[in-house]
């Protein structure tokens, strides 16, 4: 099966220092990839390599065959890789509907003098729109405070709302950066459980960065392990738990 | 799903109709005020277009940039050499003043795009309009310089521009359409994305939103807004001074989104009304009339941090203006 997502000796510089070197490897459709390694491993800048917010400075990235390497965000976001963000990318002035209706913006159609005029096939757009939008928030048991501005939200809801806006859009592949963080550990199960639905019911494919050993252990299929922008480890839980480079790298221990 | 969940109606937005009735209600001003107060109401008219283009790119879009006076003075000049050298009719010079302030407001984001913000934006907008004013002053081949320029009698279509009255009814007519034009936009998904880079430029762009694209459509727009309020106040002073666009009058622009409220289109309204109609009535107390007029700037400012507008709000969460239209 073709991999959606094919990293080819990717690496990244900032002003000589070596943040992601000759990273390689391939996400799959259905797929929970996670990736670990210790504080300033690239782990995010792995994410920012992807999703085009810093250039790589050698390798290839593509996505479904397709080359995004050098694509800007936006381009590569219509793609269909959907990311989010470590310390929170919401709008936090907006309510959560408009958050969403944000993140459906390319599913709106609408000229610009249909919206300036308010003309009906731009309001029949938004409508629809708004209806999709609450639909989702509703699908979440989120449809009571779609009228909340976000900043007004507990920490979880506001990961929700996060996570419903980035696939609003029906993407086939989402990079999650930390998605449970900050959250209570019945709402650290339920995020991982959905996050696994996703992946198995919805065949979408999922990396996500994680700190929680246990979580990545009991939730992801596959593991990629980051040291010093290099990886130096990528197998199952069961292989990962076994690899002796790992523990001694990463746990601490050996 | 149970449908009981969801609290909101789609009514939210629509009740906002009832904002149709000051335009209609303002009709009868003319019966019952005399040419000055008139004067103070077009003027009004004229600054609400300033404040609203303004509050685009301050409050909604978050950039600090303030050549709002630029795009205001090109708008006034616009028209005034369009009318005097080639006798074009209003209705065209303000159009005109709409595209050529719109490519000042493209000019002005070019800085914005290319990463200058904050107090660099700040201070190089201010520039700009300090430069157009050089301009104008320098240009006294065409400007008349410090005399300002003479407009001839302006006419819109049929309707001859020579009282407050007639000023009014085609001020209040550009005000009503520019003024909806906008709140369509904002309650879009361009409004959104507008809004949205302010919040969170990378997390925008990450939704697929090209925010260079909103940011320069956010200038353009603001550009011609404010454009269209200096055709208007050309008309409105019968001449165009280049002291009118000096750096005062940056501060009451500024003072007029703050005071009436950032991000808020009805915020604009009552900013202008506010800041134009309180000079006017300070004037019965000479000597007093700045002093006055900056303590009440002060007080608003001070109790009402969020401007006029958070009293709607504080009555109403339904006064609070939302971005999208259901």
């Amino acid at each position: 099966m073709e991999p959606l997502l094919k990293l080819q000796g990717v690496s990244v510089n900032f002003s000589g220092l070596k943040a992601l070197a000759n990273v390689t490897f391939d996400a799959h459709a259905g797929e929970v990839r996670a990736v670990i390694g210790p504080n300033g491993a690239g782990k995010t800048t792995l994410f920012n390599a992807i999703s085009g917010y810093v250039p790589s400075t050698a390798g290839t990235i593509y996505f479904k065959g397709t080359p995004i390497h050098g694509l800007a965000p936006h381009d590569i976001s219509i793609k269909g890789v959907r990311r989010t963000f470590q310390n929170g990318g919401l709008f936090l002035e907006l309510t959560a509907l408009e958050n969403i209706l944000a993140g459906l913006h390319v599913h709106i159609d609408g000229s610009f003098l249909g919206i300036v005029m308010g003309l009906g096939e731009a309001r029949e757009a938004e409508r629809e729109g708004i209806a999709r939008a609450r639909r989702l928030l509703d699908l979440m048991d989120l449809g009571v405070i779609a009228d909340t501005p976000v900043k007004d939200l507990s920490g979880g809801q506001q990961r929700m709302v996060e996570i419903v806006r980035t696939l609003a859009t029906e993407p086939p592949l989402l990079l999650l950066d930390e998605p449970v963080v900050g959250l209570s550990p019945p709402m650290r199960d339920r995020m991982m459980e959905i996050i696994r639905r996703l992946a198995g019911e919805e065949g979408i494919g999922i990396i996500l960065i994680e700190h929680i050993i246990d979580l990545v252990m009991s939730g992801s299929d596959v593991i990629v392990v980051l040291s010093s922008g290099e990886v130096i480890a990528e197998g199952t839980p069961e292989e990962i738990r076994q690899n002796r480079e790992v523990l001694e790298a990463y746990l601490g221990h050996a | 799903m149970n449908k009981t969940k969801i609290p909101s109606t789609p009514s939210m937005t629509k009740w906002r109709r009832v904002y149709y009735l000051i335009p209609i209600v303002a009709l009868v001003i003319p019966f019952f005020a005399n040419e000055y107060l008139l004067w103070v109401v077009n003027a009004i008219l004229v600054y609400t277009l300033v404040t609203v283009g303004f509050n685009l790119i301050l409050g909604n879009l978050g950039q600090l940039a303030f050549a709002n006076t630029a795009f205001f003075g090109i708008g006034a000049y616009t028209t005034a050499i369009l009318m005097v050298y080639f006798d074009v009719p209003y209705f065209l010079a303000i159009l005109a003043s709409a595209v050529v302030g719109g490519i000042a407001g493209f000019l002005a984001s070019v800085t914005a795009l290319r990463g200058i913000r904050l107090y660099y934006l700040a201070i190089i907008t201010l520039a700009f309009g300090e430069l157009m004013r050089w301009v104008y002053l320098h240009g006294d081949k065409v400007t008349d310089g410090s005399d300002g320029l003479l407009l001839p009698a302006a006419s819109f279509f049929w309707i001859p521009l020579d009282s407050e009255a007639p000023k009014f009814y085609v001020f209040l007519l550009l005000t009503v359409i520019v003024v909806k034009a906008t709140s369509n936009l904002m309650r879009s998904k361009i409004g959104r994305a507008i809004v949205a880079i302010r919040d969170n430029e990378s997390a925008t762009a990450s939704l697929g939103i090209h925010t260079a694209r909103y940011i320069v459509l956010a200038f353009v727009w603001s550009g011609s807004v404010v454009g269209i309020a200096g055709a208007m106040f050309a008309v409105l002073t019968e001449r165009v001074l280049p002291e009118a666009f000096g750096l005062t009058e940056v501060i009451i622009h500024f003072g007029m989104v703050l005071v009436g409220g950032t991000g808020s289109i009805v915020g604009s309204v009552l900013g202008a009304i506010a800041l134009t109609a309180l000079p006017e009535y300070f004037r019965q107390f000479p000597g007093m009339d700045e002093l006055f007029f900056g303590i009440v700037i002060v007080l608003i400012l001070l109790f009402l941090p969020k401007g006029l507008v958070s009293l709607l709000h504080r009555i109403s969460p339904v006064f609070q203006e939302r971005y999208y239209r259901d």
